[in-house]
């Protein structure tokens, strides 16, 4: 494993972590005050950063409204200085396109589009310091945007990041396990009737592990959905005792 | 002139104690199960989830006998037929005009719609509609009541009413279309000399309080001479309280913009809007309200 | 640009009210809005700062990489800008929406802030012809309500203050080939001289005065404005005329007299507070974006 120990023999990963451990994650709703929704997402030393407007009257070409559902609008960026070496463009590369595209469908699966026929709902997300597990990072902050904004979804979609090495499947990866060659799975869950909005994975297993990797990246979705809940849930509390009559 | 540097604050925690948070309310998260009696009717915010009654929005129950909804926190603008709105102008189509009013989609202003000079019964001409731009154009702000509701949603609006119209000098402000209470009129001449149009859907007009000679001028012509210091002074103070009221999620109705408006008094104009002010006044006006409430 | 729309009537209150030096938001025609200042927000960068004015809210981060000096300067490092302007500020912004904007803003930055009246660009320079140190200062904007390059201006003056850079030891072999070392020790580290970084005053002509900070709605009502940049001592390093309108060499005058002013009184509050933060050291919490 080119050097680095991602799992030393006492079962303790690189920061210290245990296998199944998630990162520290601390979020916020409610960011800005000019869009619809906004949140912003600490995972470990990953940020970012998601804005949502909408949803509102399709602009530019007509040609893409939908007349039965609305129309969900993505961009993923990052910004300039979020990596260790300096991005020369924020966005429009083939990642960020590919990384746009998949936001996109993991919240199709979520959002109830078919409620805002001809509308469209714009998801602007933004990563501000990359250490691993940005698709996850976007996919939870844009969650919290959507439900800042008052846009109806099935339920939240949670997002996490999964590897395996030497037969042991880690949870939330950070930067340096993701570039240590090993696999990495993301998966985007609906957490409570635990369906999967997206999954991906880009090296090559052994079938015989694809469960218990597929079992770990789940059992991380759920535990972070349990922090995203609790976010929103103070957050709805706060603004509720303030608004009382 | 003037310039204040901070750093931030950190935001202060609001302590939910147990009594107090949960104050009755029923809230709810996307994805929890509201109820899985049969017998309820599917409101806003809610689906229905293998025969379970779903919420998809973060907000408080609501139930009216049978119908169960959840109103979320924040939200685009959701317009009922008899809602007074503030819009602006986008477009100017063939026979209508699109407003911008905060909702889903552009809220629509039919020429037959709203009343043209010379008298509410008169026929539309082909005059009339090539003269709609001089009527209303593409910025101009208007008053307007939901008049139906199409079935995607969008909103159509009419101005047959001399209340309604066009707006003349004054100011927008734009708040969430839920801090904005309901009441039976949303027009107030506020004793503190300055009038104010609470849109339902969270877009607010302040303006200086009409004289009489305007009534008759049909809502198209509008004053450009100028308003008078003393009045500006009062917008201008009224604006800064709406948007620390705002800021502070209370509800805005006459009576807590003027109770803002007052505590706001002892404050210069253009500090309304600091951190530590704004927390100030808006106590002072919460305290206000809750001993009138008794 | 962002842009907002407003009707003939609220363009003639707004003009009325700046001729009565009250605006409509209760604040004369040289009063800035609150603002917010906090650095050392990106902890992968070099230097970072974030500043909020009103509801204009930009984030500039700086990372310093070794390059090769220009040829016509052999002996001074340079400074790179980016500005991003992101799908975040507004929609308007998405896609290619931003890039004009930003190309625009980041050149005029480029001429205010990268000559040597402005910063030491020596104090830059390791290996006079070989290598020296290159600033990338890249402005991330996230919301957008006016004022842009006074934001901008006053957040990069933060995060020049906020920059270290590591010290760097030259050793040379026998063969007279150098080797460059980066110093391991976080605190081994060089910091810039910022007293001469100016701040940018934008003034806008609204009727027959001008004002300072000006609100995307005021812009609206503008033709034309003044960009100023100023040093402490009050000289001025730029000027430029922005806008599509016209503007008469007597009020050009009038507002280059005032931006000297303003902008001179900008350096004295900020640098007081940024020296005061640092001077909080560790005791500070920070509040980037959770608060």
């Amino acid at each position: 494993m080119a050097g680095l120990e991602l799992l030393s023999d006492q079962g303790y990963r690189l920061d210290g972590r245990r296998a199944a451990e998630l990162r520290k994650v601390q979020a916020r709703m409610g960011v800005f005050a000019q869009a619809d929704g906004s949140a912003y997402i600490e995972q470990g030393n990953t940020r970012a950063l998601a804005v949502v407007y909408g949803p509102h009257e399709v602009r530019g070409s007509r040609s893409k409204t939908l007349h039965d559902r609305a129309v969900i609008n993505c961009q993923y960026s990052m910004a300039t200085f979020s990596t260790a070496e300096r991005k020369r463009r924020p966005h429009g590369d083939r990642k960020s396109s590919e990384m746009s595209l998949h936001l996109k469908q993991t919240f199709e699966a979520a959002v109830l589009t078919q409620l805002y026929p001809r509308s469209q709902i714009d998801i602007y997300v933004k990563i501000l310091q990359s250490d691993g597990g940005n698709y996850s990072a976007c996919v939870n902050a844009a969650t919290l945007a959507l439900v800042d904004a008052g846009i109806p979804m099935r339920d939240y979609v949670c997002a996490c990041t999964a590897g395996f090495v030497e037969d042991t499947p880690l949870a939330d990866l950070c930067h340096a396990e993701e570039s240590g060659g090993g696999t990495t799975l993301a998966l985007a869950l609906l957490p409570r009737s635990e369906n999967i909005a997206l999954v991906q994975m880009d090296a090559r297993l052994h079938q015989d592990h694809l469960d218990a990797l597929m079992e770990a990246a789940m059992m991380a979705c759920k535990g972070l959905s349990k922090v995203l809940d609790s976010v929103v849930r103070q957050h709805l509390q706060e603004v509720s005792v303030l608004t009382r009559e | 002139m003037a310039v204040d540097m901070r750093l931030p604050t950190v935001r202060k925690q609001i302590s939910l104690s147990g009594s107090q948070s949960t104050d009755g309310k029923h809230l709810v998260v996307p994805g929890d199960v509201i109820t899985s009696d049969t017998g309820f009717m599917r409101g806003h915010g809610t689906y229905m989830d293998d025969e379970k009654l779903t919420a998809s929005v973060a907000g408080e129950v609501e139930r009216v006998n049978k119908l169960i909804c959840v109103r979320p926190l924040k939200t685009r603008f959701n317009g009922e037929v008899g809602d007074v709105v503030v819009g602006r102008i986008t477009e100017v189509q063939q026979k209508r005009w699109k407003v911008e009013t905060n909702s889903r989609l552009d809220s629509v202003l039919l020429l037959s719609s709203v009343n043209l000079p010379g008298g509410e019964l008169r026929r539309r001409s082909a005059e009339d509609e090539l003269a709609m731009r001089d009527y209303l154009q593409e910025g101009d702000l208007i008053s307007a009541e939901v008049q139906s509701v199409f079935s995607d949603g969008a909103l159509s609006l009419h101005t047959r009413s001399l209340k309604y119209g066009k707006l003349g000098q004054g100011v927008l402000v734009q708040v969430s279309p839920s801090l904005v209470k309901r009441q039976k009129t949303h027009f107030h001449n506020l004793p503190c000399g300055a009038s104010i149009i609470l849109g339902n859907n969270g877009y607010i007009w302040l303006y200086p309080t009409p004289g009489q000679q305007d009534e008759e001028a049909g809502g198209y012509y509008t004053s450009l001479e100028p308003v008078p210091l003393p009045d500006r002074e009062v917008i201008s103070r009224l604006r800064n309280c709406l948007l620390a009221l705002a800021a502070h999620k209370v509800l805005l109705y006459d009576t807590s913009v003027l109770y803002c408006y007052e505590s706001s008094l002892s404050h210069q104009m253009k500090d309304i809007l600091k951190p530590e002010i704004m927390d100030e006044i808006v106590m002072e006006t919460r305290q206000r309200l809750l001993e009138q409430e008794g | 640009m962002a842009t907002v729309q407003v009707s003939e009537a609220e363009k003639v209150y707004v003009m009325h009210g700046v001729r009565d030096d009250l605006r409509v938001d209760g604040r004369g025609c040289e009063d800035y809005r609150h603002m917010e200042i906090e650095t050392d927000v990106v902890s992968n960068t070099d230097g970072s700062a974030k500043v909020s004015l009103g509801h204009t809210d930009i984030l500039v981060g700086i990372k310093a990489e070794i390059g090769k000096p220009r040829p016509m300067v052999p002996d001074e490092g340079y400074l790179e800008f980016f500005v991003d302007c992101s799908a975040n500020a507004t929609p308007e912004f998405e896609g290619r929406g931003g890039e004009e904007l930003g190309v625009e803003l980041s050149n005029t930055l480029y001429k205010v802030f990268n000559n040597r009246h402005s910063l030491d660009l020596r104090s830059l320079c390791i290996c006079p012809g070989e290598h020296c140190w290159v600033l990338y200062v890249d402005v991330l904007l996230l919301q957008c309500d006016g004022n842009l390059f006074d934001a901008m201006s006053i957040a990069i003056k933060a995060a020049l203050f906020n920059t270290r850079i590591p010290k760097v030891h030259i050793s040379e072999d026998e063969e007279g080939v150098k080797e460059i070392e980066l110093s391991d020790d976080p605190y081994d580290c060089m910091r810039l001289n910022v007293e001469n970084v100016p701040c940018i005053v934008t003034l806008c002509k609204i009727a027959h005065r001008h004002v300072v900070d000006a609100t995307l709605q005021e812009k609206a009502c503008s033709v034309a404005s003044l960009l100023i940049s100023v040093t402490h001592k009050g000289m001025v390093t730029c000027v430029r005329k922005l806008g599509r309108g016209s503007l008469d060499p007597d009020s050009i005058f009038e507002m280059t007299e005032t931006g000297k002013r303003v902008g001179k009184a900008l350096h004295a509050p900020l640098m007081e507070l940024l020296q005061k933060e640092e001077s909080l050291g560790k005791k500070r919490q920070k509040v980037g974006f959770l608060a």
